[in-house]
Parts: C-alpha cells; sequence; structure tokens
C-alpha cells in the first residue's frame, strides 16, 4: 500500500507538475517500484483517453445571468464610484490579467447572446472524435441559418451509390433497442440497431414470407 | 407483427437467432401483445442530404424536392457554400421522440442520430446530435434548433462538390 505522499508524486507527476529534478527523481522511484510504474503507466493512459474524448467546445453555462450580472455590478460601481476614495472598475480593468479575463468571457458571451437574439438556432458544443477533424460553427445572417463545417473529413468515394428511402413513419421497440423505420406503403424499409459497441447498424428490412 | 418482425431482423442479422429460438414448437411461448401506446414526442425535423456542386455533370439525377415551407433551400445554402447547384439526394421528416432517441435517415451512409433534451427557452428545442457515417460518428453537438433556422452541417466531399447535411425543425410545435 502506497503512502500519501507517493500518490501525491503520483498525481503531480501525471499532471505535469514536476520540475527536471522531481521527474528524475519519481522516474528513477519508479524503477526501483514496478507496482508504481505499471499504476503510473495505466493511469497516463486513462488520462490521456479521457482529454481525447473531453469535448473542446463547451458551452458557457448561464451566459445570461452571466451578463446580466456584469450590467448590475457596472451600475453599482458607478454609483459608489461617486465616493471620495472609491476604486472603479475602470482601475480594476486596468489589470491585464483582468482585462483579458473580462474580454473572452465578453466574447464567448456575446457570441451565444447574438445568436440567440437573432432568433436562430444556436451550436453549444461540438466534439469531433477524430483529431484530423476540425468543427467549426458560426451564424450566418444573410442564409438564416446556422452552420457547421466539418473540415478534415475522409471524402466519399466518387463511385458511392447512396442508398436512399421515402419513409413515412418510425416505430421504436423499446425490448430489442432498435427503431424500425416503415416506407409509404407502411412496409418495413430499415432496422436501427446497435452492436456491442453501441453502434448503430442499418439492416435492410426484408418482410418474411 | 412489427415486434417480431424487428426482433427476427435483428438476431438474424446479427447471427444469433438460432441461439435464441426454443427446442421444438410445443414449447414456444406464446406471443407478447404489442403496447399501443403512442411515444411522446417533442416536434418533427426534417433532414436531407444535400450534393452541392457547380459540376452539373456530376448530379445524380435525383427528383427529391425540398418541402413547401423551404422552397428557398437552395438559395439559402448558396449564401453559405461557394457552389450553384444543391441536389436533394434523401430526405426523411421523423418525430423526435422525448424519451428515445431519434434517428433521421436520409440515405443509409449519412444519418443523424437526435435526442431530445426538451424545449429550449425563447422557442426552439434542445437537441443532442450525432452525425454519422456508416458505423463511424463525424461530430456530436449539443444544439438549439429553432423552426426557420435550419442547421447545416458541411459534411465530406464527393464527386465534384460536397455533401451537405440540412436538418430543420417543423414548425408547429
Amino acid at each position: 500500500m502506497k503512502t500519501p505522499p507517493e500518490d501525491h508524486d503520483l498525481i503531480r507527476w501525471l499532471d505535469g507538475e514536476m520540475n527536471p529534478a522531481e521527474r528524475t527523481r519519481f522516474a528513477a522511484r519508479m524503477d526501483a517500484d514496478p507496482a508504481l510504474k505499471a499504476e503510473a503507466e495505466a493511469m497516463q493512459r486513462i488520462s490521456t483517453d479521457l482529454r481525447a474524448h473531453l469535448p473542446v467546445e463547451m458551452p458557457l453555462p448561464y451566459a445570461d445571468f452571466f451578463n446580466s450580472q456584469i450590467q448590475v455590478r457596472i451600475a453599482q460601481e458607478e454609483v459608489l464610484s461617486h465616493e471620495p476614495g472609491h476604486r472603479t472598475w475602470l482601475d480594476w480593468l486596468r489589470m491585464p490579467t483582468l482585462v483579458a479575463a473580462t474580454a473572452a468571457v465578453a466574447i464567448a458571451g456575446m457570441i451565444i447572446w447574438q445568436q440567440g437574439a437573432q432568433g436562430g438556432s444556436v451550436v453549444l458544443s461540438t466534439y469531433a472524435p477524430d483529431p484530423a477533424v476540425q468543427a467549426r460553427s458560426f451564424h450566418s445572417e444573410e442564409a438564416g441559418a446556422t452552420v457547421l463545417m466539418l473540415d478534415g473529413l475522409e471524402d466519399m468515394p466518387a463511385d458511392k451509390k447512396f442508398v436512399t428511402f421515402r419513409i413515412k413513419h418510425t416505430e421504436n421497440d423499446h425490448e430489442a433497442a432498435t427503431t424500425t423505420l416503415y416506407g409509404l406503403h407502411d412496409e418495413p424499409l430499415l432496422v436501427v440497431a446497435k452492436d456491442a459497441r453501441n453502434q448503430p447498424r442499418l439492416l435492410a428490412a426484408t418482410p418474411r414470407g | 407483427m412489427t415486434h417480431g418482425l424487428t426482433i427476427a431482423l435483428v438476431l438474424t442479422a446479427l447471427g444469433i437467432a438460432g441461439a435464441q429460438q426454443p427446442a421444438s414448437p410445443a414449447q414456444a411461448p406464446a406471443p407478447q401483445p404489442l403496447p399501443v401506446k403512442k411515444p411522446a414526442t417533442d416536434g418533427k425535423v426534417w433532414g436531407a442530404l444535400v450534393y452541392a456542386t457547380n459540376d452539373a455533370a456530376s448530379l445524380t439525377g435525383s427528383t427529391e424536392t425540398a418541402p413547401a415551407d423551404f422552397a428557398d433551400m437552395q438559395s439559402r445554402l448558396g449564401k453559405v457554400f461557394p457552389y450553384q447547384r444543391f441536389e436533394i439526394i434523401g430526405q426523411h421528416l421523423q418525430d423526435v421522440f422525448r424519451e428515445y432517441e431519434s434517428w433521421v435517415v436520409p440515405t443509409k451512409d449519412l444519418f443523424l442520430k437526435v435526442d431530445s433534451k426538451g424545449p429550449a427557452n425563447g422557442g426552439g428545442m434542445n437537441l443532442h446530435l450525432q452525425f454519422w457515417r456508416d458505423q463511424q460518428v463525424l461530430v456530436k453537438t449539443d444544439t438549439v434548433l429553432k423552426a426557420d433556422s435550419p442547421l447545416f452541417i458541411g459534411g465530406p466531399k464527393w464527386r465534384q462538390g460536397r455533401l451537405v447535411f440540412v436538418l430543420i425543425l417543423q414548425k408547429g410545435r
């Protein structure tokens, strides 16, 4: 059983917080302790996997509330600024870090606020599992549409023949965890099932008999 | 019949039908009655796979047309994508189930999984979308989808242009 200091060192090593000398010492400790080394490598793999699957873009939580609180705070500061010796919010904004942080939040909030204010659809977050794929979103005022552009996708083969359907309605089978798509004459066309990896399998439905 | 058909299709496709069959017809369990309750829905979405190109010769010849209330689809797409021709390859009008996943499948190759996360403040719906190419998910996104404001997903290149997935929330819900 490891002692707490060793656990602490392991976490710092995983988070890349050690200086070169500490890393060297910890590497030597791992070399002398195969169990510690195995655990460290396992945790590093888990950490890498987790980071690879976390979304790159996250929605700004409670943006409207945040903006309204900024406005309330500004109004309060304006009242207080008339008092002698009081430090105004402009004084605080002269601090470079605070300026940068405020600008970043304001820009993110403005983007969401503008899209919402225009009444258009909004892309709150995107995640493309393939690191080669870049997802970016924007609102086109001219088109009256929201766009999610995926760049870096593998091309579809030019000779690809697309199989299409004319679907009239859909039924879910909760017991079998499937969705059946029916055609214009209520004939089953397609069954959407999932495999062991939770990936969809689209199966052509051919009625028996 | 629907239930039995679905089970049979899935089991057959997954190659496990034989393992599930009873030893003899005499021992077969009585068929279960089908649930008649229709699942609750939060709205309807129209999805289409569109081929955008400047090369008329590469068009597929599809005769699919957009719904009447989205008749200006081509001109709106043209304001975002640098192409002049937009051909609907496949389309699908789909209920968005409240408690279950929904699938928008204009083609067998590129399709969308839709999970409702309830109505959005100010109208529209909160949706979690997954854009799939066969068994590979291309992107996952949380989106507020509003009527009159389609979502254009710029997909992979194909032939002399690009494939675009269009998703629209139908009015009236």
